[in-house]
């Protein structure tokens, strides 16, 4: 097997025309040329060709070599372009697509891996969350007031609001009511913001905090609950979140993650996914845990304000019924504890079920659930 | 084919092949949630590179998809730290600083200040861009001798500052002179082997790239100018018409601005080069490919579509409850895979059909003059290139390949 070829010595950018020929044992490559001042010789086992190569026509070899390159290459070229050495060559040479390591990199990989994992680990999961916190608690009260101001009227437009204020329901007896309840929780304790409870007009059954202290009710929930002693509860609870600076906690945290997150996995198709997927994840994990505090915080505003605790069991026993719960490997999307273990809590936290006098009278109750009747406009038809 | 002393830049690839080649890359990166994306690309590069020849001789592209990937680790572990940190403490600082929004252009102050992370971010991106550049360089061989380019990436990212605040203070009137100073900053550091590059010519003679622009803003001028003056009608004409001569020109200003920069560029004393791209074929092709694109892939989507209808229309669908239920996986997964899919191909078709082609254009309108001197050329010595264009990766800089 023999044939004419190119060769580029890899020391001077000319182009030598060369011979090739097998050597006498059979076992290298014999290259020889005028521009050459001694032959070649490449070991045919050292054979390797260069991949996704735009000619199918052309075969270009080079040898294995251990130097510091970025491949451990002979910085030497030789252009095949005999159809028949190609053919023979690439029937007889498996070795050719070969693609030679250098010792040790798995553990360079693995290495640089970790590096960038616990790098990247280490701020979502510590270094993020404390300085939210921290910063969090930095912010003037005023300044978070303002901020959950903007929170909250961005939350109404999605709700249909056309301004701020406008799905805000304002019966006088109703508010009365709701503030009355408010005093009874919050009796005797320090807050360390100025509350402010409101309820809107939209039929979903839940309630919010905004950062700065004020939470939103939900006429949905004032309809769903049984009694004026859930509402206390999931007050309670919403409360917990504000004591814990939940909200801004959160604003603060998923804005130093998702930039890091874009980082990671962008530029490539399904990236946005993947980048909203981990998203949801990480903030499933924070939020789970901020949600189980706050369940504590309000057993213990519960008890304190002489209302049973299983009260909260019993609201989260309407969202099951309403809602369903979440089970199964959705439970790690979800921001909230599935629904049985929030129950289960519940009922542990309360000491049987001794006489109280109730969150409200019945006839405060009943103002409650018509505060929204002075609503003329955005009431939606259910 | 050549005449002696010149030699003409030649381009071989095939848009079926790449096309292929890209949508083989696409599905494996997919599959592997993106970390495959590093050695898609290098693939890509070197059936790019390889279909480049000159003088009977292809070029080569020597870089490794594992490079790429530990140079893109490195920069994580940089910039996870910077980023998250910076994106946290502005967001605070925009918390702190700024009240509730009285009007809209406060609250526009607002989201500029929550966004500020950009700028924090923007002297990482010049570097990134000059260590890309130095990158591809690095890994580029004509005949076995390598290009390279030397290490003064932060001396670029100072000067790339500087200049775009110049162009900005000059409603863009400076902008030749940035174009001119950064590629020269970048080309005299560069050498093929034994030999360096030096950028010759005048910032000056990059207005004359510019006529189109100013064609363009004039007529935009006397748009506004006849609405001042009550004439609409002259204005619907003029304004459209202004805007998109607006976009013909800053793309004639680029295809302008590489031809007369590549003209007067020097190897080694002694090799120099011509080139004549012309707009009209970049635009011409963009606008071919784009019109292509789009039928192949309404086709495309239009077909598999149909298939996946049919086969799912035997399906029930019947949901027993509110919230999530599993008989709504197999749906969900196959939507969610054509959509990806649909995304893939349309990157793949838009590498072969568009980007390709204008590649094709601005090699074989080059031209290499004296030849010979090549030969004189010795090799360099290798470079080591610690973040591989990782900065550029995490960045998301770089450009189709």
């Amino acid at each position: 097997m023999q044939g004419a070829a190119h060769l580029y010595d890899g020391r001077s950018a000319a182009r030598h025309a060369v011979e090739v020929a097998l050597s006498r044992e059979q076992q290298a490559l014999v290259i020889t040329g005028d521009g050459l001042e001694a032959p070649l010789v490449w070991p045919l086992q050292d054979l390797r060709e260069l991949h996704d190569h735009a000619d199918d026509d052309q075969l270009i070899l080079t040898r294995h070599l251990e130097t510091e390159d970025e491949s451990l290459r002979d910085t030497a070229r030789l252009v095949v372009e005999d159809p028949e050495m190609v053919a023979w060559l690439r029937r007889t040479r498996p070795r050719l697509t070969r693609r030679d390591l250098r010792e040790g990199t798995w553990r360079r990989v693995a290495l640089r891996a970790g590096g960038a994992l616990a790098a990247v680990l280490l701020m979502i999961f510590v270094i993020l969350p404390a300085l939210a916190g921290t910063l969090s608690r930095l912010i003037p009260v005023e300044k978070e007031i303002a901020f959950g101001r903007g929170v909250k009227a961005q939350i109404e437009r999605v709700f249909g609001a056309t301004e701020a204020g406008a799905l805000d329901c304002s019966a006088p007896e109703g508010v009365a009511a709701l503030e009355r309840m408010v005093t009874r929780l919050t009796e005797g304790q320090e807050i360390g913001y100025p509350l402010e409870v409101s309820v809107i007009d939209h039929k979903m059954m839940n309630a919010f905090a905004v950062p700065g202290g004020h939470i939103v009710v939900m006429r949905g929930l004032l309809e769903g609950a049984g009694d004026p002693d859930m509402v206390a509860a999931v007050l309670a609870h919403e409360i917990g979140h504000v004591v814990h600076r939940d909200p801004t906690r959160n604003a603060l945290r998923t804005a130093g993650s998702v930039g890091l997150l874009g980082l990671l996995f962008g530029d490539f198709t399904g990236g946005a996914a993947t980048v909203l997927l981990a998203e949801r994840m990480i903030s499933a994990s924070y939020s789970q845990d901020a949600e189980a505090e706050a369940d504590a915080f309000a057993f213990d505003m519960l008890r304190g304000a002489g209302l049973p605790p299983s009260a909260l069991g019993d609201m989260f026993e309407r969202f099951r019924e309403e809602y369903g719960d979440v089970d199964g490997p959705m439970a790690h999307f979800a921001s909230h504890p599935r629904l049985t273990d929030r129950i289960a809590a519940a009922g542990a936290a309360s000491s049987g079920d001794s006489p109280h006098r109730p969150a409200l009278s019945t006839d405060a109750w009943r103002a409650l659930q018509d505060i929204c009747d002075n609503q003329v406009n955005t009431r939606d038809a259910d | 084919m050549d005449d002696g002393n010149f030699g003409h830049g030649e381009y071989t690839g095939e848009g079926k092949a790449l096309f292929w080649l890209a949508l083989r890359t696409g599905c494996l990166t997919l599959l592997t949630l993106g970390i495959y994306r590093f050695w898609g690309k290098t693939r890509i590069r070197r059936y790019i590179w390889s279909a480049a020849r000159l003088e009977g001789s292809r070029f080569e592209y020597t870089g490794t998809g594992l490079e790429k990937f530990l140079g893109f680790l490195l920069a994580v572990v940089f910039l996870a730290v910077y980023l998250g940190l910076i994106q946290i403490l502005l967001f605070w600082f925009g918390m702190t600083i700024f009240a509730e929004p009285q009007s809209p252009e406060q609250a526009l102050a607002q989201g500029a200040g929550f966004s500020l992370s950009a700028v924090a971010l923007l002297p990482f991106i010049f570097f990134a861009i000059y260590r890309a550049r130095r990158y591809k360089m690095a890994r580029t061989r004509w005949r076995g001798i390598r290009f390279g380019m030397e290490k003064a990436a932060w001396g670029y990212a100072l000067r790339a500052l500087g200049y775009w605040a110049l162009t900005l203070l000059s409603l863009g009137l400076l902008t030749p002179l940035m174009t001119f100073r950064l590629e020269k900053y970048m080309a005299d550091r560069s050498w093929f082997g034994t030999a360096r590059f030096v950028q010759e010519g005048r910032w000056t003679a990059l207005y004359g790239c510019m006529r189109q622009i100013f064609v363009a803003l004039a007529l935009l001028a006397c748009g506004g100018l006849s609405i001042a003056l009550g004439k609409v009608v002259l204005a619907v004409l003029l304004l459209p018409v202004g805007a998109v001569w607006l976009v013909i020109g800053v793309i004639s200003y680029r295809v302008q601005s590489f031809a007369y920069l590549s003209r007067h560029k020097m190897l080694g004393r002694k090799v120099a080069f011509h080139a004549h791209p012309r707009t009209q074929t970049v635009i011409g092709t963009y606008v071919l490919g784009a019109l292509l694109l789009g039928l192949g892939l309404s086709v495309a989507t239009g077909v598999f579509g149909g298939i996946v209808a049919f086969a799912l229309s035997g399906l029930d669908f019947e949901t027993t409850g509110p919230g999530f239920q599993p008989g709504m996986i197999p749906p969900v997964l196959i939507t969610a895979a054509g959509y990806l899919m649909t995304l893939i191909a349309a990157r793949a078709g838009a590498l072969a059909l568009i980007t390709q082609p204008i590649l094709k254009h601005y090699v074989t309108t080059l031209t290499v003059i004296n030849l010979t001197a090549l030969a004189d050329i010795r090799q360099r010595a290798a470079d080591t290139g610690a973040d591989a264009e990782g900065f550029a990766d995490a960045l998301d800089i770089g450009g189709a390949i």
